[in-house]
């Protein structure tokens, strides 16, 4: 009977001290961004990601309930599971969406150095007076 | 019929005069550009003296980004049919002529020049040429066509395969992937024999477990390609 209940019910939840230690981390993280931002190290364009992921976990720290209902929807019973899961998940993501960004502004570097390279050339008809070195 | 030579170099101060000497000598009719990859020698001021035209990326950007400045600069100025050759001096210009008239000539939009194609009495490393074999066999089986030697750079361009290089072009992996490109894209590909001479400076630093990665990337791109959208070639498939 017990069992059949452990396997629905999260048994393994945060102890307050965890929730204390990541609400402070959580707020120390977002205090760092908005400190890169304010510096101009880092576009707001890709500050909102991280400002969101600040902001989940102080929700997780401060509302536990939420970590109990995701672990609960996939079927786990350790809540700190769920939470690494999920981090898991959502760092893959943005480290996959930086390669794409990477990706994208390595083709443009490109394709700025060929038209500059390009630019450099001497045209055909101005080819008889070369430089000498 | 407009034709443009190019010769992509990377620090080849010690050959790049003979071989612009070489294209003069056998090529009179095209224009001479030479593609200077961030070179930290003295290869673009050499080939500006010897009167070719020289455009210089700011920073090396590895062979494919080079090819792909010659072909956008030759389509922006109305080349009709484009060859290219290495800067150290392996590729003789008498050959390449050979591959540029057939382009000319219509019979075909690309053609590579093969160092294993029927006689040629070329001679590499047991490793290099167990690679080159197996490059050939993919390329080939991707693109239903036997092509023997898939990562030759002496290449003539019909405008079509410039326009089809120049809108997309792998950086790490050009002269392989160019290939499955282009059958795809239902360009004419076609092959003929040339002599290579041996490397004069011993270029080929490359170890075997190095190009077996080599290898596995590249196996990786060609499969990836044969998923790419088929693009019709400019101006309409054949």
């Amino acid at each position: 009977m017990n069992s059949l209940l452990a396997a629905t019910e999260p048994v393994v939840r945060l102890t307050p001290q965890a929730r204390i230690i990541a609400a402070i981390l959580a707020i120390v993280f977002m205090l760092w961004i908005l400190d890169l931002i304010r510096r101009d190290r880092l576009l707001e364009r890709y500050s909102i990601v991280w400002f969101l992921l600040g902001l989940a976990m102080l929700a997780g720290a401060a509302f536990p309930v939420l970590l109990e209902l995701i672990a609960r929807a996939m079927g786990v019973r350790d809540a700190t599971i769920a939470l690494f899961s999920v981090l898991l998940l959502v760092l893959l993501g943005l480290a996959l969406n930086f390669s794409v960004i990477a990706s994208r502004q390595s083709k443009q570097i490109t394709r700025l150095a060929q038209q500059s390279a390009i630019e450099t050339i001497d045209r055909p008809g101005e080819r008889e007076s070369t430089r000498p070195e | 019929m407009k034709t443009l030579v190019f010769i992509p170099a990377w620090n080849e101060e010690d050959s790049i005069e003979a071989v612009i000497a070489d294209v003069r000598d056998h090529l009179p009719g095209a224009d001479l550009l030479v593609v200077d990859d961030g070179s930290v020698d003295r290869t673009a001021a050499l080939a500006r003296r010897a009167g070719a035209m020289v455009a210089s990326l700011p920073f090396n950007q590895g062979v494919g980004a080079a090819h792909q400045t010659a072909y956008i600069f030759a389509l922006a100025n109305g080349y009709d049919v484009c060859g290219q050759l290495d800067g150290d001096g392996q590729h003789p210009a008498a050959d390449l002529a050979r591959l540029v008239s057939e382009v000319e000539e219509g019979r075909a939009d690309l053609v590579v020049g093969s160092r294993f194609a029927e006689a040629s009495g070329y001679r590499a490393s047991r490793a290099r040429r167990t690679g080159q074999r197996l490059f050939s066999l993919i390329v080939s089986a991707s693109t239903r066509q036997t092509l023997t030697d898939t990562t030759s750079g002496m290449r003539a361009l019909s405008h079509r395969a410039m326009a089809l290089f120049a809108r997309r072009y792998s950086q790490e992996f050009a002269e392989v992937e160019s290939l499955q490109q282009a059958v795809r894209a239902g360009l004419v590909v076609k092959e003929m024999p040339v002599e290579m001479r041996a490397r004069a400076e011993g270029h080929s630093f490359i170890t075997p477990l190095v190009s077996a990665f080599y290898i596995f990337k590249t196996l990786i791109v060609l499969l990836v390609g044969q998923l790419r959208p088929r693009t019709a070639g400019p101006g309409g498939g054949r």
